[in-house]
């Protein structure tokens, strides 16, 4: 099944505009945070797909993934991390926490569309 | 009928039996070798035809999407840099195009300081691994061979080289006025060079960059003595 809502979690606006164009097939939400991102969480009980950044203000990817993955009526939706942490242990980490995917920034547009589609 | 009579029936039915299986063994080579010769033409030229359509439309399909993305990062870019009148938004979109777009780790964004030598580090992002020592005091006096030469001249320069460690000077510009330089000093490990869509992006930059910051920070300040004229105004309608 196709992901119909996506939560889109990165506090640049950059990246919001460009899955603005790039998703446009798909309905978004946005947050700029992981504390904002657990508020729209908890908002939107459609959301079924999630793409993380790791570097956010007040609440990192990492901590909103391992809040997301301990929260029954969450954990069962799946998170794709888009960062610029390209080491081999950030990946690990990051799937290690939950993640179904780690995608390293700049990343390619169909590498993007591939992992959506396939998630 | 006699024997003999018989015989002779027997031996022309035979005969004509025996042409007619030569006419059929013909007739079955004939199309052995016709279907033969189509399994060729379909086994050799066709599916080979097929085959190099097939390549051809896939390697068109793959270019025209590294087109698609190009031409998406190239619209986002401009419409962020632009979609503001507040510099320090301004200054984080230049810095979310070097990071998110270009794959910049560590770059700075000097821009001249009016009436004097030098340049301002107006933005930067890693510098404190930078061992050059060039932008450590927040402000650019020379010292880059590529950096001086996009300054002086305007031209985009591609590096390191052997004077320069810089992977990107990037001049920028307002109308015809060199005001400034991106800097690229290293990009992230996972990405080893600049491709050949991120020299699109170095231009968008070198033309729109600086003009937006400057739009911006002429807004805010006119928008600054606005604000002091309309405050005077009330003081003395007050008084």
């Amino acid at each position: 099944m196709q992901p119909r809502k996506i939560l889109v979690v990165d506090d640049s606006k950059l990246i919001h505009k460009m899955f603005e164009v790039l998703l446009r097939q798909y309905s978004l939400v946005h947050a700029y945070d992981g504390l904002e991102a657990l508020e729209n969480l908890g908002r939107h009980a459609e959301i079924d797909l999630i793409l993380l950044d790791i570097n956010m203000p007040r609440m990192s990817g990492l901590e909103f993934l391992n809040q997301v993955k301990a929260n029954a009526s969450f954990e069962a939706i799946p998170v794709v991390i888009i960062s610029t942490e390209g080491k081999e242990e950030d990946t690990i980490r990051g799937l290690e926490a939950g993640a179904a995917a780690y995608i390293k920034k700049p990343f390619g547009n169909q590498e993007l569309l591939e992992v959506i589609q396939r998630l | 009928m006699t024997s003999d009579t018989s015989s002779a029936t027997s031996s022309s039915t035979a005969r004509e039996l025996e042409r007619a299986l030569e006419r059929v063994r013909q007739l079955c080579g004939q199309l052995e070798s016709e279907r033969e010769s189509a399994e060729i033409d379909l086994d050799g030229s066709h599916v080979q035809a097929i085959e190099r359509d097939r390549e051809e439309l896939s390697s068109r399909l793959v270019e025209a999407e590294h087109q698609l993305g190009r031409l998406m990062n190239l619209y986002v870019a401009t419409f962020q840099l632009h979609a503001t009148l507040d510099p320090g938004e301004v200054q984080a979109t230049i810095a979310e195009i070097a990071v998110d777009l270009l794959g910049a780790e560590r770059f700075a964004l000097l821009l001249r300081i009016e009436d004097a030598e030098g340049c301002e580090v107006a933005l930067s992002k890693g510098l404190e691994h930078d061992v050059s020592g060039l932008y450590s005091t927040g402000v650019y006096n020379g010292g880059d061979a590529l950096v001086d030469a996009a300054l002086d001249d305007g031209v985009l320069r591609l590096g390191p080289a052997d004077t320069s460690e810089v992977i990107a000077a990037v001049p920028l510009r307002v109308q015809e006025a060199i005001v400034g330089v991106l800097v690229v000093l290293k990009l992230f490990d996972h990405k080893a060079i600049l491709r050949s869509g991120d020299r699109d992006l170095l231009d968008l930059l070198a033309a729109h960059a600086a003009s937006a910051l400057f739009a911006a920070r002429v807004y805010a300040n006119t928008d600054r003595k606005l604000r002091t004229l309309e405050s005077l105004v009330q003081l003395v309608r007050g008084t």
